[in-house]
């Protein structure tokens, strides 16, 4: 390995100008420094940032495709970085939080739950269960739904409704989170409040249902790049024996693009798993256990994302770092479903053979 | 072979198993939208209708539903009419009607009836069972018609004998919500329509295999039609009640004028003074809170977002970009390909809160140790990065390799193939991508409130251009603009819906006027970029085709 | 008619400036009193297609004797594929495709309102060009047809009862397998996935699913294209004896295997043209067209 490695950078050295590759490896070098720099909160980050854009500039006017491949180079492994970043940081904050209350922080159901502070035990299980409540209600109303409109788009609509519906569930993706959860503050939860006259404005359910709303256009769209990757030639076969449409849908199409759908299915469990805004401005930030669980208009509501973005503007010492250990748990939840949905896609398209 | 059966290949004159299930149907859609203007509150619940109560008149219909319904299938099962039903609705059927049989039931048993909770479950399972072998025993027209027929027949009653209606409520021990009449009936009569509609499309194509086919797709065209709904009730709302908001002291006329000082263009030429469109809008123009305006307006969170905007892209098109041209063009390594697929697929993922707590964490306390502008357009930025990544890549990968064989066949090399032929032809696809991708950005407001979230009500526009300095100790420039909180469209929305009033007196509306006002504001931004960028997709698609 | 308009407009065959608009018209003339003993099994009378702006098929007629098996040849684009997909109504899934004439199957009209497009399609069986079994075991793929249409009921609701028809589904999926010359191969496999079988018995088994919603014509799209020579023949063999009971129209760009394979064959040239129709020896050995001759001997296509 180490050789091959060598060998490579050989080759690639014979292929270029001394001159360039050393600019280059300034060049880098001074991105690094700045980094360091900036980490430590030096005043002297501008002189590498400098240094940098002055390098990359003469590298561009002097040895262009050298710099071109080493500058592309570095930006992807930025891009990487990026994520690793977010993980280091979010793992760092949180550590001290973790270390106070170990994984007893995750499943802690006695008082008091809230809010952490160094000398009194806290518990981050009343909003995972909120997220896990609302996120189930989610599924349930974003799951089937999502489903029939991604067969509708791919299998059943004509050309023109296509055109027309297509795009409306794009638009229903581009609408900001923050405006869902205005009409879901100004509209829904008031309409709950009065019409069920539940105990607080605004519970799990009304908030579970705006995010299962939310994370419709998510599924519709991916479950549809899925099922029209079943080739042609199967959904003929099927009806050239003279089945309707929908058997064919139903034998077919949506057994061959299972891992798809349900690619797609994860991808919008996550969504609303981290949807923040609509969440945030709806649900009523008692922190607590709702008794019996299924009772999802009661009075208690906080999740994941809610208690991070309500909270964490003007947290500081133990708080803000229980809120970095929220962050951690919802990243990795999160994560695990995304990273899932990946491989089943990845799976999915290694079987067609298509490359998309 | 003789296990098979054929039937009509032309389908004869229009039956009337076709009118009497067309008629049921078309009932049933009535009742669906007239149950909702009711549970919107557009139409009151004791509205008379030709004489009578709205909700007697739901009964009736779905008395009449659950007549036609139960017509037409046992009409088909003596062979009154012609049809093609399979030898059992089949267990799909069965548990549907099964599930609503136990939930009537043991409403029915527990609410009516005043039944303790072990009569109620009795009750409950053997109503749900019977229905359930009502629909799965018979052949299937009647399996699908009759227990859906006894279903709407029973709710039908329940209305028209007033057993639910507008006096009805009943409020669950486990459950801290009451259920009154004046909802439930709208949310039972939806129900029935459903069912009665979905049975009466089954009837309409003649059961069997066509008549599933229809059952189903009425089901799917009606989720799809839900959606466009949800969709065009969150617009028309945003509108209806931001409109008048957003031109509060509004002033369109043609009496404007536009004055062109002739020395600017260094000729001798007398100050002109172009007749022009007058527009005014303060809600757009003036500051969200001062002394001096008395309409606040959304100017600080325009700018404010318009910076941020500019700042993330400014930081990742040209990273995002350098990344997939690497990805697509110079590595050939599958294993390191696929790990930034990753990474770029899980920041896609990860959730806006979490990139807040990110910015918090890193820059927040390397910018001044405040919230600021900077530290939103980078948090922004990262998150704009992976969908940068992602389009580009995909629309780089789309370019036929025919162009890189044709320019490296002429001996030129393999950046300036990039720069020459690749990337011009790629570009409509980034384009697109980025435009997508900074209208989701702009709509952002979780990570805001962590890094850049001012006072709710900002008194003065972020001067950015104007507030660049030298100064002789490092970092020798500073932007005292770049490193204030501020506020953005949807940043503004949150706050007017966390504040309980508007700063100062006498605006002329309430803070949540001015919040629908905002919501149409960011709404016409979002949607337009979207627009946009929806557009500019079927605009080169089309090209591409046309070529 | 208005064959006489079409046969003039020139196509890019050099063979066409040497045949008259008089001779052509004869020929047309010669094959549309074609023989056939009998009802015939499909009659098409002046069909034409159009993809867009592109007129894929022109004015084409014919009638196709039952229980036989027609052979539709000509080069690649020349329309006989489409041809073929117009007899069970699969264009119907291509959006752009404007479809004009009469198509009638056992005396009925397809192309007019109303048509049950499943009816006819149980009616009008298919193999694709490409082995399509679905991704479920061999025994499934055979009885899909008839369980879908409700004549075989292996539910999971009729199990229960005690009703359903695992024998009845058992002796069907032996009898298409055999009819398909494959049972003998898979006879100890049926419940293993199709995809697992070779691309000749792949096919074989599409043939075996098709056979199975006993049809009265089996199309065929280039059956064997796809194929080594030894499935190949295999499947040439079961044309021939389908033929026995079943109208088979297959479309080929082989020439020698329509020869070998077929009673009558029809040769449909660029431009969407049928341009002879007839009894096969009578085609291969003395086309009455110019053009199919040069078609048939390799000078063109």
């Amino acid at each position: 390995m180490a050789s091959r490695i060598v060998e490579r950078f050989e080759q690639y050295r014979s292929r270029n100008e001394d001159a360039a590759l050393v600019l280059l490896a300034v060049t880098a070098l001074s991105l690094v420094v700045a980094f360091v720099l900036f980490y430590q909160q030096s005043r002297w980050t501008v002189v590498p940032v400098a240094a940098f854009l002055v390098l990359t500039v003469v590298g561009w006017v002097r040895y262009q495709a050298t710099v071109a491949r080493g500058l592309t180079f570095v930006m992807t492994v930025a891009t990487v970085a990026v994520l690793g970043l977010i993980v280091a940081f979010l793992v760092v904050r949180a550590w001290p939080a973790f270390e106070q209350m170990g994984l007893e922080a995750l499943y802690r159901t006695e008082e008091p739950l809230w809010k952490p502070a160094k000398t009194t035990p806290w518990s981050l299980a009343p909003m995972i269960v909120g997220t896990m409540v609302t996120t189930a209600i989610a599924t349930v109303v974003a799951a089937p739904l999502g489903i029939a409109g991604a067969l509708y788009i791919s299998e059943i609509a004509s050309e023109t409704t296509r055109e027309v519906v297509k795009p409306g569930i794009e638009l229903m993706a581009g609408i900001p989170s923050i405006t869902y959860g205005f009409i879901g503050f100004v509209i829904v939860n008031r309409f709950f409040y009065e019409a069920f006259q539940t105990s607080t404005i605004g519970n799990y359910f009304t908030v579970g249902v705006m995010i299962g709303i939310m994370a419709l256009p998510t599924i519709v769209s991916v479950a549809e790049d899925a099922l029209s990757t079943v080739p042609e030639a199967m959904k003929s076969g099927a009806l050239a024996v003279g089945t309707t449409n929908w058997q064919t849908m139903k034998s077919v199409t949506v057994p061959s693009a299972f891992s798809g759908v349900s690619a797609a299915v994860l991808l919008g469990v996550g969504r609303a798993m981290g949807e923040t805004m609509a969440a945030t401005v709806m649900i009523p930030h008692t922190k607590g256990f709702a008794d019996p669980v299924y009772d999802v208009f009661g009075g208690v509501g906080e999740t994941l994302t809610t208690v991070i973005a309500f909270e964490g503007g003007n947290a500081t010492g133990r708080h803000i770092e229980g809120l970095f250990a929220a962050g951690v748990v919802l990243f990795a939840m999160v994560l695990v479903l995304s990273v899932t949905a990946q491989l089943i896609q990845a799976r999915m398209r290694s079987k067609y053979g298509g490359d998309r | 072979m003789s296990t098979v059966t054929r039937h009509a290949l032309v389908a004869g004159e229009t039956t009337l198993r076709e009118y009497v299930s067309t008629g049921v149907m078309a009932v049933g859609a009535v009742l669906f939208l007239a149950s909702w203007a009711v549970l919107f509150q557009w139409v009151g619940e004791r509205t008379p209708v030709l004489g009578v109560d709205l909700f007697t008149l739901f009964g009736v219909l779905l008395l009449a539903m659950a007549a036609g319904i139960a017509g037409v299938g046992v009409a088909s099962r003596l062979g009154h009419v012609s049809a093609s039903p399979s030898a059992s609705a089949g267990l799909v059927a069965g548990s549907l009607f099964g599930g609503i049989g136990f939930v009537t039931g043991g409403l029915v048993a527990s609410q009516t009836l005043g039944m303790g909770t072990v009569g109620w479950l009795a009750v409950a399972v053997a109503t749900g069972v019977a229905a359930a072998a009502l629909a799965v025993v018979p052949r299937e027209d009647v399996g699908s018609t009759l227990p859906a027929a006894l279903f709407l027949a029973l709710v039908g009653a329940l209305l028209v004998t007033d057993t639910l209606g507008l006096g009805w409520s009943w409020s669950p021990n486990d459950v801290s919500a009451t259920f009154v009449g004046s909802v439930m009936v709208p949310v039972v009569t939806i129900a029935g329509s459903l069912v009665g509609s979905w049975s009466a499309a089954k009837a309409r194509a003649g059961f069997g295999t066509q008549g599933r086919e229809a059952g189903a797709f009425y089901l799917i065209r009606l989720s799809v039609f839900g959606m466009l709904g949800v969709l065009t009730l969150l617009v028309g709302f945003i509108v209806k009640n931001g409109l008048e908001t957003a031109l509060t002291n509004a002033q369109f006329g043609l009496d404007g004028h536009l004055d062109l000082p002739g020395a600017l263009f260094g000729v001798a030429l007398p100050d002109w003074s172009l007749p022009f469109v007058d527009v005014q809008v303060p809600f757009v123009t003036n500051v969200s809170q001062s002394l001096y305006v008395d309409v606040p307006g959304l100017a600080p969170a325009i700018l404010g977002t318009l910076w941020l905007v500019v700042g993330a892209m400014l930081f990742a098109i040209p990273l995002g970009l350098a990344a997939a041209i690497f990805l697509a063009e110079y590595t050939e390594s599958r294993l390191f390909r696929q790990l930034v697929e990753v990474a770029t697929n899980g920041l896609w993922s990860t959730p806006s809160i979490v990139f807040g707590l990110f910015g918090l964490a890193f820059l927040v306390p390397r910018f001044g140790g405040g919230k600021s502008l900077l530290s939103g357009q980078l948090v922004l930025g990262f998150m704009l990065l992976p969908l940068v990544v992602i389009t580009s890549y995909e629309s780089i990968k789309a370019v036929p390799d025919e162009y890189r064989d044709a320019s490296a066949a002429l001996g030129v090399t393999q950046w300036q193939t990039i720069r020459s032929a690749v990337l011009p032809a790629a570009m409509p696809g980034v384009i697109t991508g980025v435009i997508l991708g900074v209208g989701r950005i702009a709509g952002e407001t979780a990570p805001l409130l962590l890094v850049y979230g001012g006072p709710p009500f900002a008194s003065q526009n972020p001067n950015v251009l104007s507030s660049f300095q030298f100064t002789s100790s490092p970092p020798f420039v500073s932007n005292t603009a770049l490193l204030d909180a501020g506020s953005a469209l949807p940043y503004q929305l949150y706050t007017s819906i966390t504040s309980g009033r508007l700063p100062g007196q006498g605006a002329p509306f309430t803070v949540q006027d001015f919040g629908w006002g905002t919501a149409l504001v960011l709404l016409v931004v979002v949607l337009g970029l979207y627009a946009v960028g929806i557009a500019s997709r079927l605009y080169f698609r089309n090209k591409l085709y046309n070529e | 008619m208005s064959n006489a308009d079409v046969s003039h407009q020139s196509t890019p065959a050099p063979a066409s400036t040497t045949t008259t608009g008089e001779t052509e018209e004869t020929v047309r003339e010669s094959w549309r009193t074609y023989d056939v003993t009998g009802e015939p099994a499909v009659a098409v009378e002046d069909l034409n297609v159009h993809y867009g702006d592109d007129h894929a098929l022109k004015d084409v007629s014919m009638d196709i004797p039952e229980e036989s098996v027609t052979a539709l040849i000509g080069p690649s684009g020349c329309g006989k594929s489409t041809f073929l997909r117009c007899l069970n109504r699969m264009n119907d899934r291509i959006k752009a495709a404007r479809i004009d004439g009469s198509v009638e199957v056992g005396g009925e009209e397809i192309y007019q309102d109303g048509v049950d497009l499943v009816e006819l399609r149980k009616r009008v069986g298919m193999v694709f060009q490409a082995p399509n079994p679905f991704p479920k075991s061999i025994r499934e793929n055979v009885s899909y047809g008839p369980r879908k249409h409700g004549d075989l009921d292996t539910s999971l609701l009729s199990r229960l009862l005690g009703r359903d028809d695992a024998e009845a589904e058992e002796a069907l999926v032996e009898q298409c397998l055999r009819d398909a010359a494959l049972y003998e191969e898979v006879a100890d496999r049926l419940e293993d996935n199709a995809l697992g079988l070779s691309g000749g018995q792949q096919q074989r088994l599409c043939i075996a699913r098709a056979l199975a919603v006993d049809p009265d014509v089996l199309l065929m799209d280039e059956p064997a294209s796809a194929l080594d020579p030894i499935a190949t023949a295999k499947i040439e063999d079961l044309i021939g004896e389908l033929a026995e009971d079943y109208t088979v129209v297959v479309v080929t760009h082989n020439m020698q295997q329509a020869a070998r394979i077929s009673d009558q064959t029809a040769v449909f040239l660029t431009g969407g043209e049928l341009v002879e129709y007839g009894d096969t020896d009578q085609v291969f050995e003395s086309p009455e067209s110019q053009r199919v001759e040069d078609y048939i001997t390799g000078k063109f296509g």
